[in-house]
């Protein structure tokens, strides 16, 4: 394919329909390559957790004093992802920022499947997953509530609001799109694609409903965007352990979450881009609109950081300070410095215009990005309960080869859902897509574009 | 017959696999069958106590055993046994895996299989039969450990009657020095009673009093007695010895000398002892000039490595505390001049009047007994094809004994092996024909800790069952019974072994000649069974006069000689295994030593300095090398040793088989005595244990030792906190300050309708021996995991005895700790458990309701001691070991969160004891199972809300703080401060104050 000439390409109404329909039609090889993988490494992770079930939790490798690992610092993480989804389709819609027309459906889904996916982690983490539905408030014989005292329990609540708003939103975006796709499909994906529309029939009515709603769900998703993180930060907020106790902890997660979510939706939409060939949709005004947002909130993060070195210092605690030495310096010293490698230094190079719309670089600090947010959540948990206030049980918690299945498989689980996303459902918005685009004007050398 | 069509077949499968699919879901059935006829004296439910002795060391402390619906499950010490007085050791705690485990012998044993037991027996007793009808009865040996009373009495009656060699008693730790050096200087060949509790100045000379030392439960109480604070006073401990034992540990002033110059110094500070003033009273003093002559003190400073002012300085001090006492000669100190060394410690403990008072000849321990010298001539007497049947008791000469002694290879040459023991050791593996004794839990006897202390032994429970079936054995007492009518061809109640069996035996002379001698005025019958009752008689023996010899000025200032090149190897006893007889049992195991915290293994200590420069770590495999063997141990540097020496604990390194023992991983580490050569103690004729040096070598592997504990340094934490004696006393009479630190609370107050439980610990009481880690393992049914899951943070312990060092890392201060929950009122494990499966009760513990654990571990995290552990795996106990398990007490599941409870069920039934005395609880009528073993009594239990009970006076101690006290958690546990002497330990540095 010439990218060139794509890339220049002027696009229709027409074309968007085309070209996001085309999406859903029979994939190649490749996708079933892909598909095959993610499946087999799923399968591995799923056969792990059913072991880990079976043995005990001692399969994973948490030991005492590190009685929470890689599980939470992977829903953390997996939580955080979530985050860039409803920022870009909400709040930049409610900012009216143009630019996010072509990523916020990609990027939508990418929110629902990783709340999907961390949902999951509490759990694979807890000791007697096949009692954790005692977390839900749900009347009793026995007249047992659960604590609500309990981050954990705020958790709860805060994830399944999160979820359940970001479906609705969700679905309710795809509404006109789904529409498109019931018009030019047969078969069984005409009727689960009728059922989907909702009997949209694009009347001026229905628009002006379908305007309504979704101005209300934005206003809705809104404040959960800074929610969602604030509570899970508040696991670790609300806790006692040296370098969890801090009031930093809510702003600090929220912005570490968008700054990842980014980076994710660029790992996600770059290569869409490529295979789908939506260069006239995805253009370097958008690449360079997301890379600035990546290096803002990574200077944030960086602030953050020092923030918390320096609270430590200044607090003339001397568990604090402890704590932030022996990270710096002990057993888990390369998660910390690369922290700070993947999150301070390397979106740096961002600042470097010709950088932002540079693909292969914005994806490989995207990579970067992703993996220094993971490292970020395993600091916080695993070296800092390494070095608490007990002197006695300090330890190193060394990972297995059950729990890295899991991890694995979750990120299976995720490029799963993804993949079956990108071939059932529109992963470019149609509708907002051409709002950005100029009208089709009646010409008589272009037939009407058969728009929905 | 229509058959079946397609749909009925349809049917009969979904019926039929529906059924099968359902009734795989469902557990075994089992049936609750009542007593037809109920056993008399049980009431289900409802434990009885049966008093008995413990045989688990030669020492015979008083037992307590708790037996429900007709098992053991736990043991106590027996408060009226002079010995122990209510206490029990780790030991002790932990014989009920004796008891139950896995690998005792289910029946006899010929030929390394199982055989009926008339069979095993006629087999032995032909052979006897045949010996000693052909009036070759002197080719007949036994051998048994320490035995005493009735059983020691049959024993020889039964050497007697068959004309056999005569009874060698055999333990790898006699004390043979020690009677040697008593019969040379006083002319008693015993080993007195140490009054340590009434002394005020103790000395000891590498004696490991608190772990293995003669009777460490009743040492440890004495030591407490004169160590620990009160009303302003506290007794001084200098411990002369060249590694830092546990004791070592509890010393205010360790000396390090150089192995081998105890005695020197002895001499030496007698001599200087001798230049301050005249000896004690009533001494003469003639044979201890005459054993200072030649004496020179700047010689023994240079060649011991003690500093010439610390000896004057120590001298001083012992002579001048008018209650000194000095103890010597632990097992490291024992080199082939033993004999002098506790010659040197009689002579210093006559200077200073110690004899007759603090040193009492009269109540001469009975069990301290056992001859290596015997033992060799035995092995002599076989390797020559002089002995046909050989019956060993007890004993493990096979793994106790050094190669050089031989008696493997004479073993070989013995016709016919018969082994007593009850479980599985590398002795019996070599024996012909296993007889298994019952364990002494089940068995009748007595056993005389000294005079006028004897304990009496009665069957606890019948034997044990293994899946339904009893084991199969008798008591020692009767296997020799039976053996030895077989081979006479007598009959019950006739010839020299008329007695029906030994519980007779043992009933005829507690009503016969002990009765007359215990109680005159009491009728025979009331006496028996009062003694039953009461585990024993025990009464007061008069200290005897003894006078010095004027042989006793023997011995020459010169250090035991070694052999070979390189390091001096200090052969120590563990205070977990023993002399090797714990090894088997896992509590034993997974306890971790109480000064390198070790658990599992056997290690080398080795000097920092050194490790440094040869480039060993810690858990590096190294070889020791000596003139005589080769072993390999994983490396502990440590500064708490001498430079010229290595230290290796014995008792690990067993080599027997066992299903179980090879599960567990038990036959684990090294023999240090593999590396002996045999050489003796010349004047007494026991073993040498400091007698070779040793190379050291990398072996390029590593097997990393198991430690829970990560660092003995508390980083400025004050978790274990210590007051100076001074400072100690200032506090007595200022009364404690107020807390400074204040926790603002958004929730009022808690209540406290009844009571609030607490506890307080004294540190200054607690010695390490770790007693109260098996007691409540015991209590709790709290698993064993094993070395991988210790060393991997994930041991299960709900009390583990930290150790914490302060000061210069070569001689630190020393701090104990027990740590368990703390019971929190503001607890941190509560608001975070998101469904109140931890919660407080209105009694003030830290509850945690296993059924509601979903186990996300959050408390675990926000516990800042690291108390709660959680159920990793599915813990097993593997049957019989599942017999002991306390019904009162849940055994936890997979995935759930555990911890301390206080002993909850010890709270209830105290509290519904009381209820139907229908009186209230009164302090002390709950004793938790930590508190009830400690022999130090540094663990007092209570109700906070009762400003009467001790525990409440304790915590409002001046010395009382809580551990991270400025967390805000506190907590219901209060530790008071350990008191320490300024300058304590810091030997040669600083003053002493006293």
């Amino acid at each position: 394919m010439s990218a060139a000439s794509s890339r220049t390409r002027a696009v229709t109404w027409a074309d968007v329909n085309r070209d996001v329909i085309r999406t859903v039609s029979m994939p190649g090889n490749l996708y079933f390559g892909w598909l095959c993988l993610v499946g087999l490494t799923l399968m591995c992770g799923v056969m792990a957790w059913t072991y880990q079930i079976w043995i005990g939790m001692g399969a994973a490798g948490k030991r005492t004093p590190q009685m929470w690992a890689m599980y939470i610092t992977t829903f953390v993480f997996w939580i955080g992802i979530g985050h860039a989804g409803t920022l870009i389709s909400a709040v930049l819609y409610l900012f009216r920022a143009k630019w996010r027309t072509s990523v916020y459906r990609g990027a939508e889904a990418m929110t629902i499947f990783a709340v999907m996916t961390a949902g999951l982690f509490p759990l694979i983490h807890a000791g007697r997953m096949w009692y954790a539905y005692w977390l839900l408030p749900y009347p009793n014989q026995r007249y047992l509530w659960p604590n609500f005292k309990s981050p954990l329990v705020w958790d709860v609540f805060a994830i399944s609001t999160y979820m359940t708003i970001s479906i609705v939103f969700f679905l309710v975006g795809l509404v006109p799109d789904i529409a498109a796709l019931r018009d030019h499909a047969t078969g069984i994906r005409k009727k689960i694609y009728t059922v989907m529309s909702l009997g949209w029939e694009g009347s001026d009515a229905q628009w002006r409903h379908y305007r309504r709603a979704y101005g209300i769900f934005a206003a809705i998703s809104t404040p959960l965007v800074l929610s969602v993180h604030s509570v899970v930060s508040f696991d670790f907020a609300m806790a006692l352990v040296p370098g969890w106790h801090s009031t930093l902890f809510a702003p600090f997660f929220v912005n570490g979450a968008i700054f990842s979510g980014f980076a994710m939706v660029l790992v996600l939409l770059l290569p869409m881009r490529y295979y789908f060939d939506w260069y006239p949709y995805i253009t370097d005004r958008h690449l360079d609109a997301m890379a600035k947002l990546i290096l803002l909130t990574s200077l944030v993060l960086t602030y953050f950081y020092l923030c918390e070195v320096f609270t430590a210092y200044y607090s003339g605690d001397h568990f604090e300070r402890a704590s932030v030495f022996a990270k710096a310096t002990k057993q888990y010293a390369w998660a910390y410095w690369g922290m700070y490698v993947c999150n301070s230094l390397v979106p740096l190079v961002l600042f470097w215009r010709k950088a932002r719309t540079n693909v292969v670089l914005l994806y490989v600090i995207s990579i970067f990005v992703l993996i220094g947010m993971w490292l970020e959540r395993f600091n916080i948990i695993v070296p800092g309960l390494g070095h608490d206030f007990y002197p006695y049980t300090w330890g190193t918690y060394y990972p297995s080869i059950t729990d890295s299945t899991i991890i694995l498989g979750s990120f299976a689980w995720f490029f799963l859902l993804f993949l079956a996303f990108i071939r059932v459902m529109p992963s470019l918005s149609i509708v907002e897509v051409k709002e950005v685009l100029p009208h089709p004007v009646r010409d008589p050398a272009h037939a009407h574009g058969g728009h929905a | 017959m229509s058959g079946i069509d397609r749909r009925a077949f349809f049917k009969v499968i979904a019926v039929s696999g529906t059924a099968a699919a359902t009734a795989g879901c469902q557990q075994d059935v089992n049936y609750l069958i009542p007593y037809v006829v109920p056993p008399e004296n049980i009431v289900p439910g409802v434990p009885s106590y049966f008093s008995t002795a413990c045989r688990e060391c030669p020492a015979g402390c008083g037992v307590l055993a708790k037996n429900r619906d007709g098992r053991v499950i736990k043991l106590e010490g027996n408060p009226d046994h002079p010995l122990n007085r209510g206490a029990l050791c780790i030991r002790g705690q932990a014989a009920l895996q004796g008891l139950y485990h896995p690998d005792r012998f289910r029946g006899a044993v010929i030929g390394g299989r199982p055989a009926a037991w008339e069979d095993a027996e006629r087999r032995v007793a032909e052979r006897l039969a045949t010996l000693v009808n052909a009036g070759q009865g002197g080719k007949i040996a036994l051998v048994t450990g320490s035995e005493t009373g009735t059983l020691a009495q049959l024993m020889d009656d039964w050497v007697k009657a068959l004309g056999a060699r005569s009874r060698v008693t055999y333990e790898p730790i006699a004390y043979e020095p020690l009677r040697a050096a008593n019969r040379i200087v006083f002319g008693r060949d015993a080993v007195p009673e140490y009054a340590i509790g009434d002394a005020g100045y103790l000395l000891s000379f590498g004696a490991d009093f608190l772990e293995t030392w003669l009777a460490p439960t009743e040492n440890i109480r004495g030591f407490v007695a004169m160590h620990s604070v009160s009303g302003g006073r506290a007794g001084t401990f200098v411990h002369v010895e060249p590694r830092l034992s546990a004791t070592g540990a509890n010393a205010d002033e360790w000396v390090k000398n150089a192995p081998g110059t105890e005695g020197m110094i002895a001499l030496g500070l007698l001599k200087l002892v001798l230049e301050a003033g005249a000896p004690a009273a009533g001494v003469d003093p003639g044979p201890l000039r005459a054993a200072v002559q030649g004496v020179d003190v700047q010689a023994v400073a240079a060649a011991s490595g003690v500093d010439e002012a610390v000896m004057k300085r120590i001298a001083h001090d012992l002579a001048g505390s008018r209650s000194g006492l000095v103890l010597g000669g632990g097992l490291s100190a024992s080199g082939v001049n033993a004999t002098q060394t506790q010659a040197a410690i009689n002579l210093l403990n006559a200077a200073i009047g110690a004899i007759g008072t603090r040193v009492r000849f009269g109540p001469d321990a009975a069990f301290a007994r056992g001859g290596y010298a015997d033992m060799l001539a035995l092995t002599e007497a076989m390797g020559k094809g002089e002995i046909e049947v050989l019956l060993l008791g007890d004993v493990n000469p096979v793994y106790a004994l050094p190669p050089g002694a031989g008696f493997a290879e004479a073993l070989s040459k013995v016709p016919l092996v018969v082994s007593l023991a009850g479980r599985p050791n590398e002795t019996a593996g070599r024996a012909h024909v296993v007889l298994p004794s019952l364990h002494w839990l089940e068995s009748w006897g007595d056993s005389e800790a000294r005079e006028g202390a004897i304990g009496l032994m009665q069957p606890t429970m019948a034997p044990v069952q293994i899946d339904g079936t009893s084991i199969e054995g008798k008591s020692v007492g009767d296997i020799l019974l039976s053996l030895g009518r077989l081979a006479l061809g007598t009959e019950v109640g006739a010839g020299p072994l008329p007695w029906a069996d030994f519980g007779a035996l043992v009933r005829a002379a507690w009503q016969g000649p002990l009765a007359r001698s215990y109680a005159p005025d009491q009728a025979p019958i009331q006496f028996w069974e009062e003694s039953l009752r009461r585990g024993g008689a025990f009464r007061q023996v008069a200290a005897a006069p003894v006078s010095l010899r004027t042989e006793a000025a023997q011995g020459a200032a010169a250090p035991a000689p070694l052999e070979g090149d390189g390091l001096s190897l200090l052969i120590y006893p563990s205070s977990r295994l023993y002399d090797g007889r714990g090894a088997d049992i896992p509590w034993l195991q997974e306890a971790p030593d109480a000064m390198t915290q070790v658990a599992w293994d056997a290690w080398v200590e080795i000097p920092a300095e050194r490790a440094r420069q040869m480039g060993i770590a810690r858990g590096d495999l190294v070889s020791l090398t000596s003139p005589h063997g080769k072993i390999e141990l994983p490396a502990y540097p440590t500064e708490l040793l001498h430079d010229g020496a290595v230290a290796v604990p014995m008792g690990e390194g067993h080599t027997y088989s066992g299903a179980y023992a090879d599960q567990a991983g038990v036959n684990t580490g090294a023999n240090p005595v593999q590396l002996l050569g045999g050489a003796t103690d010349r004047a007494s004729g026991g073993l040498a244990y400091l007698a070779v040096k040793v190379s050291l070598a990398r072996t390029g592997a590593r097997r990393p030792l198991a430690i829970p504990q990560a660092t003995f340094d508390q980083d400025h934490r004050e978790i274990a906190q210590h007051v100076d004696l001074a400072a100690a006393r200032e506090l007595d009479l200022r009364g404690k300050a107020p807390e400074h630190a204040s926790h603002p609370s958004m929730y009022p107050p808690l209540q406290y309708p009844e009571h609030r439980w607490g506890m307080a610990v004294d540190l200054d009481r607690c010695t390490g021996c770790g007693a109260c880690v098996v007691a409540c393992q015991a209590e709790n049914n709290v698993p064993v995991v094993g070395r991988a899951q210790v060393a991997y943070g994930r041991i299960q312990h709900w009390l583990r005895v930290e150790r914490w060092q302060e000061g210069p890392g070569a001689h630190p201060e020393n701090i104990f700790l027990p740590m368990f929950c703390q019971h929190c009122e503001v607890a941190p494990c509560e608001p975070v458990c998101p469904v109140y499966a931890a919660y407080h009760t209105s009694e003030g513990l830290n509850a945690q309701v296993y059924n509601r654990c979903v186990g996300t571990r959050y408390c675990g995290n926000n516990c800042p001691y690291h108390v709660r552990k959680f159920n990793w795996f599915y813990y097993t106990f593997p049957s019989p070991l599942d017999l002991q398990l306390n019904p009162d007490v849940t055994v936890r599941q997979l995935g759930v969160m555990e911890k301390c409870t206080m002993c909850l069920q010890r709270i209830i039934k105290g509290k519904n004891d009381a209820r139907d005395a229908g009186r209230p609880v009164q302090d002390g009528d709950i004793q938790t199972a930590c508190q009830q073993t400690c022999a130090a009594r540094a663990i007092t239990f209570g109700d906070l809300k009762d400003g009467q009970a001790v525990v409440s006076r304790l915590s409002a101690s001046p010395r009382s703080y809580h551990v991270l006290e400025e967390l805000g958690t506190r907590p219901a546990v209060t530790y008071l401060k350990k008191v320490v002497r300024a300058g304590g330990g810091h030997a040669g540095g600083g003053e002493r104050k006293g």
